[in-house]
Formats: structure tokens, C-alpha cells, sequence
């Protein structure tokens, strides 16, 4: 016979499982019914629009799957911050976002980092007309639900042939970039496969070459100006229009598709 | 083992520990004195852009190498593919070399094509050549090896491997029309101007905000979705190069560091800021220096100070 010490415990110890048991079946559960929740109002957002704006769907397509005549980008299956994050930037106000000042907290002992390069400081803007308006109406909570939805679709794009010429100069800059020029490749950040990284690589993969060659062109002439530390606009200025044509082919001829799914919020 | 044998062991090995600590801790504090240097906080001009950037990309000054689709196709250019397959994907074609998570295209970026970034076309003329690291005149393919022991942590493949005459054979083929014993523009790094002491509390700042996106907020680099390599290479921790590489030292770091980082904008950060930066992943853990015992790693000053 145990002695009383002992059984004690082992019931303390049974209780104590069955205790944590119990939380973490409620927080999973509570875990679920925020996804839920999330793709619910993602989806009533996605189908319907608000505010009298038209929806997602009649220009990304009932799946997000983009609309190549319509230059609209394909949605499913991006990452969902990167999504958050383009929302975002559509709904600031371009003509106010210029004047704000270091949104990196420099440290640098009270003595302020002078940078006089504006485009450097914005906390980052998108102008495409439609979409400004669009995002506007959209609070936090409503962004966070529709990118989140949209990183959960799958989708199946097909590869779009080009001539082997194009195809080739467009993987000689996408896996080697231009040395001389500075220019990286284009796989050291979004992947050999364009498949993208992260939230602040997005795929190139599966988007159709004009909406590519038309954000190149955004970044050249400051259209779009939200990229992290400039890093693309650096690189697109250096682009010619050949360039950007050849690479836009390569990677619109990579077959990519995935059958959605969500991670956690 | 008795009580008191085991007590030994642990006073031993906690005294090492200690001493380890310690000398981590010494390194930290000689260079933390913003108080006593009030140099250091002298206000600083920095400018990321083109507003002020003189460094002008004028491509027409460096050497082009011959294009991959060029490579002949014959048993020389299967040799040279073969190279570049193992300058490429140096984990997958030749692992058994390799002792960390680093490709030789980590370092020597875009293939080894891209100027100021030790590009191969401008080494592979200069050996047999003096190094001071070695006071010996080395061939090139001693040069590699070099290269696979230290920044690649490894063990270097002898000099008639098949991967070693690959590697060769790339080097040959792109340094192809490239004039021998002539030191290229872009060769190798470019020189620094004389600056500051760096300071790694600086340096940090510089990291956090220009370099974590990429390599991480612990410098640990960034694994690709499946895990086995790495899609950001880690800059100190056990996958990085080992503290006999010559990127251990703080002004190679640094030269590196200003030409080519943030990737796609080399030459916007400043010199000063790229030896801060340097210092700031010198004081980092990394994999020992082959050359030295366990006991010496920790017990010897650090070579490479800035
Ligand atoms: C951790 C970064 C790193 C990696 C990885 C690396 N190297 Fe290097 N390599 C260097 C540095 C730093 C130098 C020295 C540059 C100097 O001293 O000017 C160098 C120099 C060289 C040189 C001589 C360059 C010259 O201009 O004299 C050759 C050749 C070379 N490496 C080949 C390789 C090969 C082949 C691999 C892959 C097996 C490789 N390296 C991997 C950092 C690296
Ligand atoms: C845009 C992303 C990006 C940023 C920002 C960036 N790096 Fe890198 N870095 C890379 C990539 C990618 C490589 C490897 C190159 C390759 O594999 O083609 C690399 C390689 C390196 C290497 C050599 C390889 C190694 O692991 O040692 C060093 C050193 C380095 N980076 C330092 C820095 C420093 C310091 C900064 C900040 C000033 C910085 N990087 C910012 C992407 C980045």
C-alpha cells in the first residue's frame, strides 16, 4: 500500500491534467471559432463589398484567382500579411503620407537621422484609383478578415508560353540578376520558383506578366511606393522595358497551384 | 564516481564556463563607453538614397562574364556546369565538404559574377599568389580550400577531386577573356575611408533596422519553407562561417557589408555605419576557428578586431 504522501500527489497530479486538459480543448475550440469568425466576415466582405464599393470578387474573380483582361492580380493564396499590409497602404492618404518623418525608431541618442529622401520615410502608398477608394472603407479588423480569407483559397494557374528566347533572358536576370549593374537576382528574395518568402517577399509565380510589368512600371515612376527599405524601387529603376518584359515571361511561364488552406490568423 | 570527484568536475566546468562569460562580457564593455567617448554621439549623416549617394553604377567599367547559356556542350562544358551546380547549391552538391548552411554564392554573390563581392573573374588570374594569412604563396585551388575550411566550416576537398577540378574548370570558363596577373576593377572588395572606432551598440541599431528583415532579429538567418536551406544565410549562430573566415575579420565584414547589403543596395550605407554593423556580428557566437583548440578558442583573444 502507497503510503498517503504519495497517492495524494499522484491524485493532485491527475486533477492538475485533467484541469489543463480542459483549457487548452476550450482555448483550441475558442482558436477555431476566431478562424471561423475571420473567414466568415472575409468572405461576406469578398462577396458583397461595403459601403456600396464594388466587391473583391467582380474584379479578383469568385476565388481570387485574379482577372488577367482586367489587370486585376491574383489573390489567393498570398500571404495574409503581405495582403494586410497592401490594404493598408491603399487606404493612406497619399498627400499626407509624404510629411511623416522616420517610421523606424532610430536611437541615435536624441540626435535625429536626417534623411531627406521622402519616398525613403513613407510609411507607404499604392495608387491605383479603384482600390484607394475601395480600402478606405475598410477598418482594421474587416482587413485583417479579407486578406486572411484570401491567403486561404487555393488556386491552379496554368503556365502562359513564351517564346524560348524571352524565356531565357528572363531567367538569366531572374537567377542572376545584372552583377554589373547591382541589381540581385530576383530568386534570392522570392525564391528560384518565384514562389515568394514571408510577408515581404510575395510570389511572382502565378500572376499574369502584365500586372508584373505594370508594378515595375509603378515603382519606376512612384506610383507605388511602399516596398521595406525601398528595396524594389531600387531595383526596378535600374530595369530597362526589355527587362522587364523578359522576366515578367519567365515567371508567368511557372505552373504554381496549392489547394488553399488556413494557418493560424 | 564518488561525491567528490563529481564536485571537481562541475567547479571545473563552471569555472569555464565563467571564464567564457567573461571575456564575452569584456569584449562588450570595452567598446561600450558613450559617456567617456562623447565622440561617438556626434550627430551622424546618413542617407540612404540617391540624393546624395555618389557611388554611380557605371557597368561599362567592370568585366562581363560569359553568359551560362553560352557554356559549350562538351565535356568541358559538362565539367563547367558541374562547377557551377557546386558554386551554386554548394549544401546539395558538395555537402560532405560543407560544415555550415552556406553556399560560396552567399558570399560571392550572383554566381560569383557580381563586382565587389570577391567576384571569381577577378581572382582566378591573380593566384599563385602571397597571402599573409598563410605567409606562403598559394595556388588557387589552395585558395578554395581555404574557403570550404573556414567560411564554409568544412573540410576542404583535396586538390584533385573531381569537385575541386569542377570548381576550376567554372572559374576558368568564367573568367574567359579575362586578362591574367591584372588587378580588375571590382576585384575583390572595395576600400573603406578611415572612420571611427566601429561600435557594435551602433551597429546594432543599423542591423535591427536594415539588415533583420532578411536575416532575422537574431541574425539566424530565415529557412526556406521546407526547412533544409536556408532562403536568408545566417550571419553568426552555428550555420554561419567559423571565426577563421576572412568575413570573420571586422574590415572585410565591412568592406563586404557596404558593396552588397542590403542586397540590391550596396553602397548606400556608410562606411561608418558598415564597420559598426561588422562589429556588431563580430561579437556574435559563432562555429571556432579550426586552427585552434576548444581550450584556446575561449582562453586566446579573438583574432579579426576591428
Ligand atoms: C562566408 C562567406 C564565403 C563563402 C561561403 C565562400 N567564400 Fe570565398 N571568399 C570569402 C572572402 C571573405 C574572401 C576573401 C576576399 C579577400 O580577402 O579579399 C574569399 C575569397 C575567395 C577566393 C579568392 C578571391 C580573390 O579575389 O582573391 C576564391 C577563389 C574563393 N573565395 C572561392 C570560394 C569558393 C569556391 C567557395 C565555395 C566553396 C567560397 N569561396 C565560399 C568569403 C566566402
Ligand atoms: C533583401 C534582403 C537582405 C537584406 C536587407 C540584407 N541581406 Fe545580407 N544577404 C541576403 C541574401 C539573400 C544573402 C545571400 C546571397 C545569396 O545567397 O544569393 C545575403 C548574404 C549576406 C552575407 C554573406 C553570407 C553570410 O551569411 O555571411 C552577409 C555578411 C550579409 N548578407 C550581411 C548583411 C548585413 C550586415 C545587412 C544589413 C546592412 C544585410 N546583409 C542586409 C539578403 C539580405
Amino acid at each position: 500500500m502507497p503510503s498517503k504522501p504519495v497517492l495524494f500527489t499522484a491524485a493532485a497530479l491527475i486533477a492538475a491534467g485533467v484541469i489543463f486538459g480542459v483549457i487548452f480543448w476550450l482555448t483550441s475550440r475558442a482558436n477555431d471559432t476566431t478562424t471561423f469568425a475571420l473567414l466568415h466576415t472575409g468572405k461576406t466582405i469578398a462577396e458583397n463589398g461595403r459601403d456600396g464599393q464594388p466587391a473583391c470578387v467582380q474584379c479578383h474573380g469568385g476565388n481570387g484567382e485574379g482577372n488577367r483582361a482586367m489587370g486585376a492580380p491574383r489573390l489567393a493564396g498570398m500571404p495574409a500579411g503581405y495582403l494586410e499590409k497592401q490594404l493598408h497602404d491603399f487606404a493612406r492618404n497619399p498627400l499626407k503620407a509624404g510629411v511623416t518623418l522616420d517610421p523606424i525608431a532610430h536611437d541615435y541618442n536624441k540626435t535625429p537621422k536626417i534623411q531627406v529622401d521622402l519616398t525613403a520615410l513613407t510609411p507607404g502608398v499604392r495608387r491605383v484609383d479603384a482600390m484607394n477608394a475601395i480600402s478606405a472603407t475598410l477598418n482594421a479588423q474587416e482587413v485583417k478578415a479579407v486578406a486572411f480569407y484570401f491567403s486561404s483559397l487555393g488556386y491552379n494557374f496554368t503556365a502562359i508560353p513564351s517564346d524560348p528566347e524571352t524565356l531565357a533572358r528572363g531567367e538569366d536576370l531572374a537567377l542572376r540578376g545584372k552583377p554589373e549593374y547591382g541589381i540581385p537576382a530576383c530568386a534570392s528574395c522570392h525564391g528560384a520558383d518565384g514562389k515568394g518568402y514571408g510577408n515581404h517577399f510575395p510570389p511572382i509565380a502565378g500572376q499574369a506578366p502584365e500586372y508584373i510589368v505594370q508594378q515595375l512600371n509603378q515603382w519606376q515612376t512612384g506610383a507605388r511606393d511602399n516596398d521595406q527599405m525601398a528595396l524594389m524601387r531600387n531595383i526596378a529603376e535600374q530595369l530597362t522595358d526589355g527587362d522587364k518584359i523578359n522576366v515578367a515571361a519567365y515567371f508567368a511561364n511557372i505552373a504554381v497551384s496549392s489547394t488553399g488552406g488556413v494557418s493560424s490568423p | 564516481m564518488n561525491s567528490f570527484s563529481k564536485s571537481v568536475i562541475l567547479s571545473a566546468v563552471s569555472i569555464l564556463c565563467t571564464l567564457h562569460v567573461a571575456k564575452a562580457e569584456k569584449l562588450g564593455g570595452e567598446l561600450d563607453s558613450l559617456e567617456v567617448r562623447p565622440t561617438l554621439v556626434k550627430p551622424q549623416l546618413s542617407l540612404p538614397t540617391k540624393l546624395t549617394e555618389v557611388h554611380v553604377a557605371s557597368p561599362g567599367e567592370f568585366f562581363v562574364p560569359p553568359n551560362v547559356a553560352d557554356i559549350p556542350n562538351d565535356k568541358y562544358g559538362d565539367m563547367v556546369r558541374m562547377g557551377r551546380e557546386i558554386f551554386v547549391n554548394t549544401q546539395i552538391s558538395a555537402g560532405r565538404y560543407v560544415g555550415n548552411a552556406l553556399n560560396c554564392q552567399s558570399c560571392h554573390l550572383q554566381e560569383g559574377r557580381k563586382p565587389y563581392a570577391m567576384p571569381i573573374w577577378g581572382a582566378f588570374g591573380m593566384y599563385p599568389m602571397f597571402r599573409n594569412k598563410t605567409r606562403s604563396v598559394v595556388t588557387y585551388e589552395q585558395r578554395i580550400q581555404d574557403c570550404f575550411r573556414f567560411s564554409l566550416n568544412g573540410i576542404p576537398p583535396s586538390v584533385d577531386s573531381p569537385e575541386m577540378q569542377a570548381l576550376v574548370a567554372y572559374s576558368h570558363w568564367l573568367s574567359r577573356g579575362a586578362p591574367i596577373g591584372v588587378e580588375l576593377p571590382g576585384r575583390s572588395l572595395p576600400g573603406l575611408m578611415r572612420t571611427e572606432d566601429p561600435s557594435p551598440q551602433r551597429g546594432e541599431i543599423v542591423y535591427t533596422t536594415r539588415c533583420a528583415m532578411c536575416h532575422g532579429e537574431l541574425g539566424l538567418g530565415k529557412k526556406t519553407a521546407d526547412g533544409t536551406q536556408y532562403a536568408f544565410p545566417p550571419l553568426w549562430g552555428p550555420d554561419s562561417f567559423n571565426k577563421g573566415a576572412g568575413i570573420f575579420r571586422v574590415r572585410t565584414a565591412a568592406q563586404y557589408i557596404k558593396a552588397n547589403m542590403p542586397l540590391g543596395q550596396g553602397f548606400t550605407i556608410s562606411d561608418q555605419e558598415a564597420l559598426d554593423v561588422a562589429a556588431y556580428i563580430w561579437i556574435q557566437d559563432r562555429p571556432k576557428d579550426p586552427r585552434v583548440g576548444y581550450i584556446l578558442d575561449f582562453l586566446l583573444p579573438r583574432t579579426g578586431a576591428p
